[in-house]
C-alpha cells in the first residue's frame, strides 16, 4: 500500500456548541486525486485549516506525511503547497515580486522531501500557460488574476501534496482547462491532491475518490464508481405499442411518459423494471448513470 | 443609504469624541479653579507662560492666565486641535476611501445612485457625526461652565467647543478630497496627515517668537488659534475655516465624479520592474512593507526635532525665576534651553510611541486580512515571522529615538544653544522605553484577543497621553499618574535619564511580547 498523504482521526472543530467539524476520520493515500464536497458552511475549510495548523482542533488529530499538523506544521509545509479561495495578496508587490517571495518562503526552509527548491523552468511555463502578466501590481489585477498568482506559486513547488480550496473560483472557462492540465501534470508525477471544491464538473473530470461533507461530517467517501448507488439511474424507454404502467415496480419512481417514450428512475436492482418492458414491445432503450451532480443532489437536494 | 450608514457610524465616533473633549475640558477649567485659588499664584502661571515662547510654540500662545477661561485655553486647545484634527482626517478617509477599499461600495454605486451623489450622502452623514462632536463637546463646557468656581457662560462656552471642532471639520474635509486623490484609505490618511503636520509646524514657527508671526495665517490650526475664544473672541478668523472647507468639500464632490471607482486621480503604476530586494522572508517582507510608513514617521520625527531644536534657546531665555518651578510641573526640572527641550522630547516621545504602536497594528493586519496565511502555510514558523516582525519594531523605534535626538541637537547647535550631541542622543534613546511597553502591551493584546489589537494600542496610548496632558499642571493623583509611561519617562535632557524606570518599563513591554508571542502560538488565526 502506498505511503499516506493524509490521516485524520476524529478530527473535529467546535466554535461553541456548532460543530464546524464533527469526529472526521479521512485518509488520502500518497498519488491519490481526492474531491472534498459541500455546500458553503459544511466545514471544507475548517478541515483545511487544520490540517494547515492555521486552527486547532477541539479534538482529535491530523497528520501529514506522518507529520503531526499541530506540532510540526513547519516540517509538514516543506511537503506541501496550498492554495486558499480567497487571493488576498499584498497590494503594492507585484505578480513576479509575489511569486519570489512565495517562493523563497516555501524553498528557504532547508532541505525538505521536495527538495525545497522552485520549479523555475516550471514557473515561466505557468505563467505562460495562464496568460499573467507579472509585472503588474496585485493591485491592479482582477480577483481571477488574483487567483492566477497564488495557483502558480503553489503549483510551481511541485510539492508533493497540493491541497487546495477551492481553488478556481474568478477563473475563466480557459483558464479552467490549463488548472486541470495542471492538475493532471502533478498526478502524473505522483503528487496527491486534495481539492476542495463546488465546481462538480471539475471534480468528476480530475478525481480518483470524493467525499462528501455535510454540517460538519462525512457522509460519503470513496470512488465515483462507488458512489453511483446513492442516486437513481435515469432510464429512459421507447414502446411500439402500447406503453405499460411502470408506477408500480419496485424501485421505480418519477415515471412520465410523453405519447410513446417513457422516463423513469431507478433506485436499486434494475431486474424488476428489466423484465415488465420485456414483456412489453420495447424499440429504444437509454439508460444514464447518475452524474456527480445528481449525486450530490441526491445527497443535499432530499431536504427540500 | 449611504448618508444613513455613514451617519451611524460618524455619530458613535463623534460621540465618544465629544466626550473625551467635554471632560477634558471640564477637568481643565474646574482643576485649575481648585489648584490655583490666590491671585498670587496665578500671578506666578502667568509670569511662567504668558510670554513663555517655547510652551507657545507647542501648546499656541497664553494670554490671560489670571482666568479660569484664559488657562483653559491655553491649558488644553492644542492637544484637542491636534486630536480633532486626527479624528477628522482618520474618519472621513475610512467612511469614504476606506469604505471603497473594500468593495462596499460598488454594491451601493450599483443602486440608482451617482458617485458624486454618493459622495454627497456620505459627506452628509460625516457631517453628523461632526454636529454630534460639537453638540457633546458644547454640553458638557456648557455644564462645567455653571460650576462656580468656573463661571464660563454658555455662549462662550459654545463658541469655544465651536471652535475646538474647526480643526476636526477642516480635516474631515482634507481626508474627503485626500480620499479622492489617493488610492488607498492607508494612502489618503497619509496625505491628510502630512497636511496636518505642516499647518503644525507652521503655526509653531509663528508662535516662537521669531518675528513670524504673520505666518499665522497660513495655517489652518493658525486660524483656529485667531478665534481666541473665551479670551478676545475674533469670528472673523471663521472666514478662512469655512471657505476652506467649503472649497476642499466641492473640490472632493467633483473630483469623485471624474473617475473611476476604486481608482484614485493621483496616477497610481500599475506595473513595473521587478525589484527583488528584502523578498528573500518574512522579516524581508515586513521590512518592505512598513518602510512607506515608517520613512513618514521619521521625517516626521526629525523635522519636529530640528523644529524643537531651532526654537530651545531662544524660549529657553524666557524662563528664570519661580517660572522655572511651574515648568516642573510639566516635569521639567532643569534651567533654560534643557528644560524646553525636556517639554519637547515629551511632544517627540508621543511620536515615537506613534510609530511603534503602527508596527503592530500593522501586524495584525497582515492577519486579518488573510496575507498571513500565504506565509505560514509554507514552511515558515509563527514564532519566526512574528520575531521579525517585533525585530522589526525594535528596530524603527530605536532608530527613532537615535533622529529624534540627532535632529534636535542639530537645530540647537546651529543656534549656538551650548548642548552636547551626546546627552541629546541619549535623551533620544531615553523616548525608546515607553513606547516600548505600549508596543509590547499590543503584542500582547495580538496573542491573546487579536481583534482588540488596535484598540488596546491606542486606548493605552491615548490614556497615557490624556493623563500626562490633564496631570501636566494640576496636580493628579500620583496613582493615576503613574499609569502613563509618559508620566515614567525622565524628560531628559532636562534631568538625567531615568535608566531604572527605563529598564522597567523595557522589561514590562519584552514580557507582554513574550506572553503574546507563546499564545499566538497556541491559537487559531482569526480574519476581521
Amino acid at each position: 500500500m502506498a505511503a499516506t498523504a493524509i490521516r485524520t482521526e476524529g478530527l473535529t472543530k467546535r466554535y461553541g456548541d456548532v460543530a464546524a467539524l464533527d469526529h472526521l476520520d479521512l485518509e488520502v493515500a500518497q498519488g491519490e486525486v481526492v474531491g472534498y464536497l459541500g455546500p458553503n458552511g459544511a466545514g471544507k475549510t475548517t478541515t483545511i485549516r487544520l490540517l494547515l495548523g492555521l486552527s486547532s482542533p477541539t479534538e482529535g488529530r491530523g497528520e501529514i506525511f506522518g507529520l503531526d499538523c499541530q506540532r510540526q506544521p513547519v516540517e509538514a509545509h516543506r511537503r506541501l503547497a496550498f492554495v486558499p479561495g480567497e487571493a488576498n495578496l499584498w497590494p503594492s508587490l507585484t505578480g513576479a515580486e509575489t511569486l519570489r517571495l512565495l517562493g523563497r518562503a516555501w524553498g528557504s526552509g532547508g532541505s525538505g522531501g521536495s527538495g525545497g527548491r522552485v520549479d523555475e523552468a516550471y514557473r515561466d511555463e505557468l505563467v505562460a500557460r495562464f496568460d499573467l502578466d507579472p509585472s503588474k501590481k496585485v493591485r491592479a489585477y482582477s480577483k481571477g488574476n488574483r487567483q492566477k498568482v497564488i495557483l502558480i506559486a503553489a503549483l510551481m513547488t511541485r510539492a508533493d501534496l497540493l491541497i487546495l480550496d477551492e481553488p478556481t473560483s474568478g477563473l475563466d472557462p480557459l483558464m479552467e482547462q490549463a488548472f486541470r492540465r495542471s492538475v493532471r501534470e502533478a498526478r502524473d508525477r505522483g503528487q496527491t491532491v486534495f481539492l476542495s471544491s463546488h465546481i462538480l464538473s471539475e471534480v468528476e473530470a480530475l478525481c480518483d475518490r470524493v467525499g462528501i461533507l455535510r454540517q460538519g461530517k462525512l457522509v460519503e467517501l470513496g470512488t465515483l464508481a462507488e458512489m453511483r448507488h446513492l442516486a437513481a439511474l435515469t432510464v429512459e424507454a421507447t414502446f411500439e405499442g402500447a406503453v405499460p404502467d411502470l408506477s408500480g415496480v419496485p424501485g421505480v419512481s418519477s415515471v412520465q411518459a410523453d405519447g410513446r417514450v417513457v422516463r423513469c428512475q431507478v433506485r436499486g436492482p434494475i431486474a424488476p423494471l428489466l423484465k415488465v418492458l420485456a414483456a412489453a414491445d420495447v424499440t429504444e432503450l437509454l439508460s444514464r448513470e447518475p452524474s456527480l451532480e445528481q449525486l450530490f443532489l441526491a445527497q443535499y437536494g432530499a431536504r427540500d | 443609504m449611504i448618508s444613513r450608514l455613514t451617519a451611524g457610524r460618524a455619530v458613535r465616533s463623534g460621540g465618544i469624541f465629544g466626550y473625551i473633549f467635554g471632560v477634558a475640558i471640564a477637568s481643565s477649567a474646574i482643576s485649575y479653579a481648585r489648584f490655583y485659588k490666590s491671585a498670587a499664584q496665578r500671578d506666578a502661571l502667568a509670569a511662567a507662560y504668558g510670554a513663555n515662547k517655547a510652551t507657545s510654540a507647542l501648546f499656541g500662545p497664553a494670554p490671560q492666565l489670571q482666568t479660569v477661561a484664559g488657562f483653559t485655553v491655553f491649558k488644553i486647545s492644542m492637544t484637542l486641535m491636534l486630536l480633532g484634527a486626527v479624528w477628522g482626517l482618520l474618519t472621513s478617509t475610512r467612511l469614504l476611501r476606506g469604505e471603497e477599499d473594500s468593495g462596499r461600495w460598488e454594491l451601493l454605486l450599483a443602486g440608482p445612485t451617482t458617485r458624486r451623489g454618493a459622495t454627497i450622502q456620505a459627506l452628509r452623514g460625516l457631517g453628523a457625526g461632526v454636529l454630534t462632536l460639537w453638540a457633546l463637546t458644547g454640553l458638557i463646557t456648557v455644564l462645567a461652565g455653571l460650576d462656580a468656581s468656573v463661571d464660563i457662560a454658555a455662549g462662550p462656552a459654545l463658541y469655544f467647543a465651536l471652535a475646538m471642532v474647526a480643526t476636526a471639520v477642516m480635516f474631515l474635509a482634507v481626508g474627503a478630497l485626500t480620499s479622492q486623490l489617493a488610492a488607498t484609505r492607508r494612502q489618503a490618511a497619509a496625505y491628510a496627515a502630512w497636511v496636518l503636520g505642516v499647518s503644525y509646524a507652521v503655526r509653531l514657527v509663528a508662535d516662537a517668537g521669531l518675528g513670524l508671526h504673520g505666518l499665522i495665517w497660513a495655517s489652518p490650526l493658525g486660524w483656529v488659534e485667531e478665534l481666541r475664544p473665551l479670551t478676545a473672541p475674533a469670528p472673523l478668523a471663521l472666514v478662512p475655516i469655512a471657505a476652506l472647507t467649503s472649497v476642499l468639500l466641492v473640490a472632493a464632490v467633483y473630483l469623485a465624479g471624474t473617475r473611476d471607482v476604486g481608482a484614485g486621480i493621483v496616477p497610481d503604476r500599475a506595473s513595473r520592474r521587478p525589484q527583488p530586494r528584502l523578498l528573500g522572508g518574512p522579516t524581508g517582507l515586513a521590512v518592505r512593507l512598513v518602510q512607506p510608513a515608517v520613512t513618514g514617521w521619521w521625517v516626521a520625527i526629525a523635522v519636529s526635532g530640528l523644529l524643537f531644536g531651532l526654537i530651545a534657546r531662544s524660549a529657553g531665555g524666557t524662563i528664570s525665576g519661580s517660572s522655572v518651578q511651574v515648568l516642573s510641573r510639566l516635569g521639567s526640572r532643569g534651567n533654560g534651553t534643557d528644560a524646553v527641550l525636556g517639554v519637547c522630547f515629551g511632544v517627540l516621545a508621543v511620536l515615537v510611541a506613534f510609530a511603534g504602536a503602527g508596527q503592530v497594528a500593522a501586524a495584525r493586519a497582515e492577519e486579518s486580512a488573510g496575507r498571513l496565511d500565504h506565509l505560514l502555510t509554507r514552511p515558515v514558523s509563527r514564532s519566526r515571522w512574528l520575531g521579525g516582525r517585533v525585530l522589526v519594531t525594535v528596530v524603527v523605534l530605536l532608530a527613532s529615538g537615535v533622529i529624534a535626538g540627532v535632529f534636535a541637537w542639530a537645530g540647537a547647535a546651529s543656534q549656538h544653544a551650548g548642548v552636547s550631541l551626546p546627552a541629546l542622543a541619549g535623551a533620544g534613546v531615553n523616548l525608546v522605553p515607553p513606547a516600548i511597553t505600549i508596543a509590547g502591551a499590543g503584542v500582547l493584546a495580538f496573542g491573546m484577543w487579536p481583534r482588540a489589537t488596535s484598540i488596546v494600542l491606542y486606548i493605552l496610548l491615548g490614556w497615557s497621553l490624556l493623563v500626562v496632558v490633564i496631570g501636566g499642571i494640576g496636580a493628579t493623583s500620583h496613582w493615576v499618574l503613574d499609569t502613563s509611561v509618559f508620566h515614567q519617562m525622565a524628560s531628559a535632557p532636562a534631568v538625567p535619564p531615568h535608566w531604572e524606570a527605563d529598564g522597567v518599563m523595557v522589561a514590562i513591554g519584552v514580557t507582554g511580547a513574550l506572553i503574546g508571542g507563546i499564545a499566538f502560538k497556541r491559537r487559531d488565526l482569526q480574519g476581521e
